[in-house]
């Protein structure tokens, strides 16, 4: 394939992405805009009820900001293009949560803590689950590989926040090895401790992404694309020819549920996110789903709006990239 | 062209699905494990139209009181407002499965008629509606629905409820549509039902839903399970109907309201988490168990 055609495919793809995004945020824009409610309203609620401020005056300068911050003042078209600036600048105002600190910087403090715990349990998860998968396709017949796939079948419809309240349950009350509320993290310095303290924390919500992603999803559809491509002819010709079973597995199996397994992996990205947010507020793990729960508390939609602004940036980016990327896997992808 | 009573007619489009279900039962084992677990929990959900009226008080009953089989109201114990669990636990289950069972009518039934609408017609009216739906599956589900749900919160009811998290769960099944609509559309029987110049919507009536059928009834299965799955979610950041029991209010109030595990009242937050394990196992057996079926019959239910 030519660097002129990859470039003309990238070119295309990155103004696919850029429309997706401009689209999905209009979207966003209309359905909240189409609620029945007013979110300015339901904000001052939330805060008197929670007696935060007692002063009529500090409200109401509070009302007036709330009306900018949510784009309600100004002619329609207006605050459209408010909303809009404030989506390509992930800016939207002073938080409610914490109330001079801006959203934004807000979430930028969480934001790697979401990230290091997607990151680590995505890669662990898929590898293990692929392998697993594979491993259980090739020896079928064994006990071993019916009792992971029973399980796998049990695990794969259940959300990781599901899973989440099992494991409180078992590890935490039950066999009382991790703290039933969420453990504090020290980050003064850099040392063991510390360590030892984010690992600490990170465990049980990485336990319940890993064990029903990988035992569940990643597993069972390894399992089914390994069936699948050890009943192709080229896969019984390479064992006619006597190859070694190394090899066969290496060259023959394993390349080809590479691919497909590449592409579901840019697929459940949204998915893992969606459900690592709400894991991590079970487990007031200090990322964007414990900032998130607190926002929601409060009423702070500015921190609220932040987050899922920046989820669907991350999750079409995440699908841009592995797009982007897939050719250099798959030498068969033409760029049309 | 023979005229009959619309009853009849939409009867006629149930039978196929009665003797389907049938054959299923009586050959596929996970089909039928799955669909029993299913009626028991439908039945256990059934029971509380028997629920006693002091259920909806606080405190009628003593608070925090374990399991014990002296009456109907304690067997399963008393949580820390003193209501009963087991009361709670089947007004939890049938509230649950109707939200979820509403959100499965609405969502699967808009993305069907999305996706044929531009599978069949193309063109313009195909690429538009794509990109509106491409630009629904750009955002990820959960953050929308608890964005939404914030602003509703105070007016949640439950068919509202099934509304809002059809929001998120139609575009994927419209995408998939429109795909296998446009490899039905090429085949031979659909050209030559068409230039025999039967109307339009005969053709996607009696050509190309027979073949969308089973896969509409996975997707409908599919979307109860993600949406018995989205209010537990949304529940946990206290985004759901509150003030009504569901498995996912249950695990709300138990586990986050009143963290009762730390005063080692379990009885309260175990039922709603094992009944939501159930659920979801039950509903994704049948999905399975359809699915293995249709493949090995590509996708024709007759």
């Amino acid at each position: 394939m030519s660097g002129e055609g990859l470039l003309r495919f990238a070119l295309i793809r990155v103004v696919y992405f850029f429309a997706t995004i401009f689209t999905a945020f209009s979207l966003t824009y209309l359905l909240l805009r189409l609620m029945p409610v007013n979110a300015v309203e339901n904000v001052i609620t939330q805060i008197t009820a929670q007696g935060m401020i007692y002063d009529p005056e500090a409200l109401n300068i509070l009302r007036r900001q709330l009306y900018e911050i949510f784009g309600l003042v100004g002619s329609p078209w207006e605050q459209y293009l408010r909303y809009l600036r404030g989506v390509f600048t992930l800016d939207f105002g002073p938080s409610i949560l914490a109330f001079p600190t801006p959203a934004k910087s807000l979430v930028v403090r969480y934001l790697p803590w979401t990230i290091g715990l997607l990151f680590f349990t995505t890669i662990i998860s898929w590898v293990i689950g692929n392998l697993l998968g594979m491993l259980s396709a090739l020896k079928e017949e064994s006990i071993l590989s019916k009792i992971l796939q029973g399980v796998a079948v049990t695990l794969y419809p259940i959300p990781y926040y599901v899973m989440a309240l099992v494991l409180i349950f078992l590890l935490a009350y039950l066999i009382p090895i991790f703290p039933l509320s969420g453990s504090s993290i020290y980050m003064e310095r850099l040392d063991l401790g510390t360590v030892l303290s984010i690992l600490r924390a990170a465990t049980l919500p990485a336990l319940s992404i890993v064990i029903v992603s990988a035992l569940g999803w990643w597993f069972l559809s390894s399992r089914t694309l390994t069936l699948r491509v050890k009943a192709e002819d080229y896969v019984e010709q390479a064992y006619l020819r006597g190859l070694p079973e190394g090899l066969i597995v290496k060259k023959y199996i394993m390349r080809n549920i590479l691919l497909p397994q590449v592409t579901a992996l840019g697929l459940a990205l949204g998915t893992i996110f969606s459900g690592a947010v709400i894991t991590e507020a079970i487990f007031a793990y200090p990322g964007l789903g414990l900032l998130l729960f607190r926002a929601i508390s409060t009423g702070d939609y500015s921190t609220a709006l932040s987050i899922v602004s920046l989820s669907i940036y991350g999750v079409a980016l995440g699908t841009l990239i592995l797009d982007l990327i897939y050719p250099l896997i798959d030498p068969r992808v033409g760029h049309r | 062209m023979r005229k009959q009573p619309l009853l009849t007619r939409i009867g006629e489009l149930f039978k196929p699905l009665v003797r389907y279900t049938l054959l299923l039962y009586k050959f596929n084992l996970k089909f039928r494990v799955g669909l029993l677990t299913l009626t028991a929990l439908i039945l256990f959900g059934a029971i509380s139209v028997a629920t006693p009226p002091h259920h909806w008080k606080w405190f009628v009953l003593p608070k925090d009181q374990p399991p014990s089989l002296s009456s109907i109201d304690v067997i399963m114990g008393t949580t820390t407002n003193g209501r009963s669990v087991f009361w709670a636990s089947t007004n939890a289950v049938l509230n649950s499965l109707v939200i979820a069972i509403l959100t499965a009518l609405i969502a699967s039934h808009v993305g069907l008629f999305i996706g044929l609408v531009a599978g069949y017609r193309g063109g313009l009216i195909d690429r538009t509606l794509m990109f509106i739906t491409d630009s629904f599956v750009v955002i990820p589900q959960l953050p929308l629905l608890i964005l939404l749900a914030m602003l509703l919160r105070d007016i949640l009811t439950i068919p509202f409820m099934a509304l809002l998290i059809s929001v998120s769960s139609w575009p994927w099944p419209a995408r998939q549509v429109r795909a296998m609509v446009i490899s039905l559309r090429e085949r031979e029987f659909v050209s030559t039902a068409i230039l025999t110049g039967i109307p339009e919507w005969q053709v996607i009536l009696k050509e190309i839903m027979p073949h969308l059928l089973g896969w509409h009834l996975i997707n409908a299965t599919n979307t109860v399970l993600y949406a018995i799955g989205a209010e537990v979610g949304l529940s946990v950041l206290g985004l759901s109907i509150l003030s009504i029991d569901t498995l996912g209010t249950m695990i709300y109030w138990s586990m986050i309201g009143y963290p009762s595990l730390f005063r080692g009242v379990w009885w309260w937050p175990l039922p709603p988490i094992i009944l939501t394990i159930v659920v979801f196992v039950s509903l994704y057996l049948v999905s399975t168990a359809i699915a293995e079926s249709i493949e090995s019959k590509r996708g024709v239910i007759s």
